[in-house]
């Protein structure tokens, strides 16, 4: 019943986007307002056909029926109700179907964004361009990712979600979160390939995404943030990123989103950087299918296990489909693309973005190869090897020390051209605090040349930063600086949280400390300071879950900071046990225990100590970044102002910041 | 446009050594992964210098502590390989368990691990071995 209810709504949106595409390319060819206005609609039956399958999905979910093969791999009657509601994205079919239900939504809120434009050729072609990612997507679901297969033999109950995913509520939220990101950066590639087709690459395309573009970029930004975080937290491995697959694998979109977001402003500034920006929003999009490829297809653990399913071998040709008419349409339209404008001088604004994204193109490449070479290595010389942790920490350093400075100096240089007199009137107070940072990292027993390098740039771009809102306070008055440039504060805000996380990452990269101790009941242990005393352990059932966790007093210099309880849980369906470390939080340093192994036979237990300076930053960070995010998109909290229609190749808007909202 | 040519090339030289630095950097940090009996032969043949994952499985009875870790031995049915382990092993390290121990080999041609992963499930397969028969036994003293 359910099951028919979900294959019948998949049905139903894989109709409804062809026939939205059937109509739109027929109105486009006739040049037919009724079909385009008339086609634009199956947006709105796809996001309720996906909706209408999710729904489906949960229902089956919440009253366990184990009748749908999904559901019978992905929940127990056991289950704890949060994590029945999360099976929605715990494997691989429920997480495409999570996919389309987000995408239908993203095009839902563009075709109701363009509502009046709807018989314009560029918003027809992006909107088909955007039914054509839901179908394959769909037609994924109908075929080899299909979450609504039933069983023949019902089983009494469930085997229940991966462990691993069961074992903490921020299951709940990172991966949706990651999903609205990578499946956001589909809105400006639809529009990218519209431009392209239509030979409207001014930078019409690039106002009308803005607000899409950052969205998704808010929201890929907080998933992986949340990653970490989950990583840290849940998995109790000590850190909270190991340039794993994975991670690596919603990083890489990030990198060459961040480069679009900046040479944006560049092309709606200065009119350069066309094919750039428009080979950055196809990398994005094909980099966010590419992740998908990675981390669902099982080709990460070997290249010979993808196959087993036809899912890898789809998302890959999907993938070819994508890169290929990406960059046909960019050498069709070669000749037209070239930019109108040209850079004066090396030391000037769109230098230093033109710089960024050099160095942002640079990292996705390392992380990449890094990433890919493993895959490359095993298909073509059949060796099975791993690319150590190494490799990327020592090459994404110094690009990404790089960035920093780039950070810390742009937003102080004037577009085209400069003097000296700015230059010293802009950044002669930041260096300065820079260099004095970097004396005093040296001073407080710094070594590392990566390391002080890090906190003199932070100390640098936060004094430019200050001083960019102490000029526009000037300007504008305390209250309204922000509301006078949202944009432009909204963006330094979020530089405001790169620092915090480049600092919390330089500090806790190599100011930590690892200790294993080996302790019996009532003996401690002092790792750097912090004296932790095993007091007791007990074994817990709760559904499916045992926990052995130990009772650890940590204190430091007399003072009782509180008993913790680092846990191994394990659960029925995995012979591995699942590390819950506990952490006492601080804003100078987090002490972070885990349980390595249970009390063996004579009651010892080992327990992993870390102490790790500034971790707390990170995730502060992160949530100024966010807010960022916010502030950059505030203008849509204005009234409701439409706009015209964006004018045709070569007109530029003489002033950007100036600019009227743009209500997404 | 001499100008111009002299930038090209400048380009062209900075991306020639970035990506040499690349190379040469990744080829460092590569580890590769190899059974057992694999590695074995690699290092009877003069090589395995650098890192690697050592696949096999823990032979039963040869688990010993040390002062610092464990002392065992890995087999994957073909040959078997003494391996010295840095820390505590994991929850799950127990005899017979289907280990990846990541490490180099040490002059005296024990494996020095630092790093034992348990792999399980649809994950990873280990190596088929038949555990009892050419493992057990002869190199119980060493």
């Amino acid at each position: 019943m359910r099951a028919a209810l979900g294959v019948l709504a998949l049905a139903v949106g894989t109709s409804a986007a062809v026939l939205g595409i059937a109509t739109l390319g027929l109105g486009l060819r006739r040049g037919d307002e009724r079909l385009l206005r008339n086609g634009r609609r199956y947006v709105f039956v796809v996001l309720a056909a996906a909706a209408l399958a999710a729904a489906a999905m949960e229902w089956a979910l919440l009253t366990h029926d184990f009748s749908i093969e999904y559901v019978a791999e992905n929940n127990a009657r056991a289950t704890p109700l949060l994590f029945t509601i999360t099976g929605l994205w715990a494997a691989l079919e429920g997480s495409i179907l999570l996919w389309a239900l987000v995408l239908g939504g993203y095009l839902a809120f563009m075709a109701r964004r363009f509502r009046d434009r709807a018989n314009d050729p560029l918003v027809a072609w992006a909107t088909l361009t955007g039914l054509a990612v839901a179908l394959f997507f769909f037609v994924l679901m109908l075929g080899p990712a299909n979450p609504f297969k039933t069983l023949a033999d019902v089983p009494s109950d469930g085997a229940g979600p991966n462990p691993l995913l069961q074992n903490h509520p921020l299951m709940a939220f990172h991966p949706p979160m990651l999903y609205l990101g990578y499946v956001g950066f589909t809105v400006p590639f639809s529009f990218a390939i519209a431009a392209l087709v239509t030979g409207r690459f001014g930078e019409g395309w690039l106002a009308d995404t803005r607000r899409a573009t950052l969205v998704a970029w808010g929201f890929l930004t907080a998933g992986i943030l949340l990653g970490a975080w989950w990583s840290y937290e849940v998995l109790g491995w000590g850190g909270y990123w190991a340039w794993d697959p994975v991670e690596n694998a919603s990083l890489l979109p990030w990198l060459t989103g961040t480069a679009f977001i900046h040479s944006v402003i560049v092309q709606e500034r200065r009119g350069m950087l066309r094919v750039w920006n428009l080979s950055l929003v196809i990398a994005t999009f094909c980099l966010t299918i590419l992740g998908t490829f990675l981390t669902r297809s099982g080709v990460v653990d070997s290249v010979h296990s993808f196959t087993q399913s036809a899912i890898g071998p789809m998302l890959l040709g999907f993938l070819g489909i994508v890169a290929a008419v990406g960059i046909g349409l960019i050498a069709w339209r070669g000749d037209r693309l070239r930019a109108p404008g040209r850079i004066d001088s090396p030391v000037s604004r769109e230098s230093a973005f033109l710089a960024n994204n050099l160095l942002f193109a640079a990292l996705a490449f390392v992380v990449l190869l890094g990433t890919v070479y493993p895959l490359l290595a095993e298909a073509l010389q059949d060796r099975r090897l791993s690319v150590g942790e190494p490799y990327f920490d020592r090459m994404t350093t110094p690009i990404g020390i790089g960035l920093l400075f780039l950070m810390a100096a742009a937003p102080a240089l004037p577009w085209r051209a400069t003097t000296g007199e700015v230059l010293r009137r802009r950044l002669l107070v930041p260096a300065w605090s820079g260099a004095a940072v970097m004396v005093l990292a040296v001073v407080f027993g710094a070594r590392e040349l990566a390391q002080v390098l890090t906190f003199g740039l932070a100390a640098f771009a936060l004094a430019g930063i200050a001083r960019q809102f102490a000029v526009g306070a000037r300007a504008h008055g305390v209250a309204r600086v922000v509301r006078s440039n949202p944009r432009l504060y909204g963006g330094l805000v979020v530089h405001v949280g790169v620092v915090l996380v480049a600092v919390a990452i330089a500090s806790s990269s190599s100011y930590s400390t690892k200790r294993e101790v080996r302790l019996r009941s009532g003996e401690s242990a002092t790792v750097r300071g912090y004296t932790v005393t095993y007091l007791d352990s007990d074994r817990e059932r709760s559904g499916q879950k045992t926990t052995v966790s130990a009772q650890v007093r940590v204190e430091r210099g007399g003072d009782d900071l509180g008993v913790y309880a680092p846990a191994i849980s394990t659960f029925p369906n995995s012979t591995s046990g699942i590390g819950t470390p506990s952490v006492h939080t601080g804003l100078r340093e987090d002490v972070y225990l885990t349980l390595v192994s249970s009390p063996n036979e004579r009651g010892r237990v080992t327990i992993g100590v870390a102490v790790n300076p500034l971790i707390l930053w990170l995730w502060i960070g992160g949530g100024v970044m966010a807010l960022g995010t916010l502030i950059a998109l505030a203008p849509s909290l204005q009234p409701f102002r439409r706009r015209k229609p964006t004018p045709a190749v070569g007109l530029r808007r003489q002033n950007d910041e100036e600019r009227e909202p743009v209500p997404v | 446009m001499k100008g111009r040519a002299i930038g090209a090339a400048a380009v062209c030289a900075v991306a020639v050594v970035a990506i040499v630095v690349l190379g040469v950097v990744l080829s460092k940090n590569v580890v590769y992964f190899r059974t057992v009996s694999e590695a074995v032969e690699e290092r009877a043949g003069g090589g395995g210098d650098g890192r690697l994952r050592l696949a096999g499985e823990v032979v039963p009875g040869s688990i010993t502590e040390t002062a610092r870790g464990v002392r065992f031995e890995v087999t994957d049915g073909e040959a078997t390989a003494d391996v010295i382990h840095r820390g505590d092993p994991p929850d799950l390290f127990k005899e017979g368990a289907p280990v990846v121990c990541e490490g180099r080999w040490s002059e005296s041609d024990v494996f020095a691990s630092d790093r034992i992963l348990i792999k399980h499930g649809s994950e990873y397969e280990p190596p088929d071995v038949d555990s009892g028969e050419k493992a057990s036994g002869d190199k119980a003293s060493a």
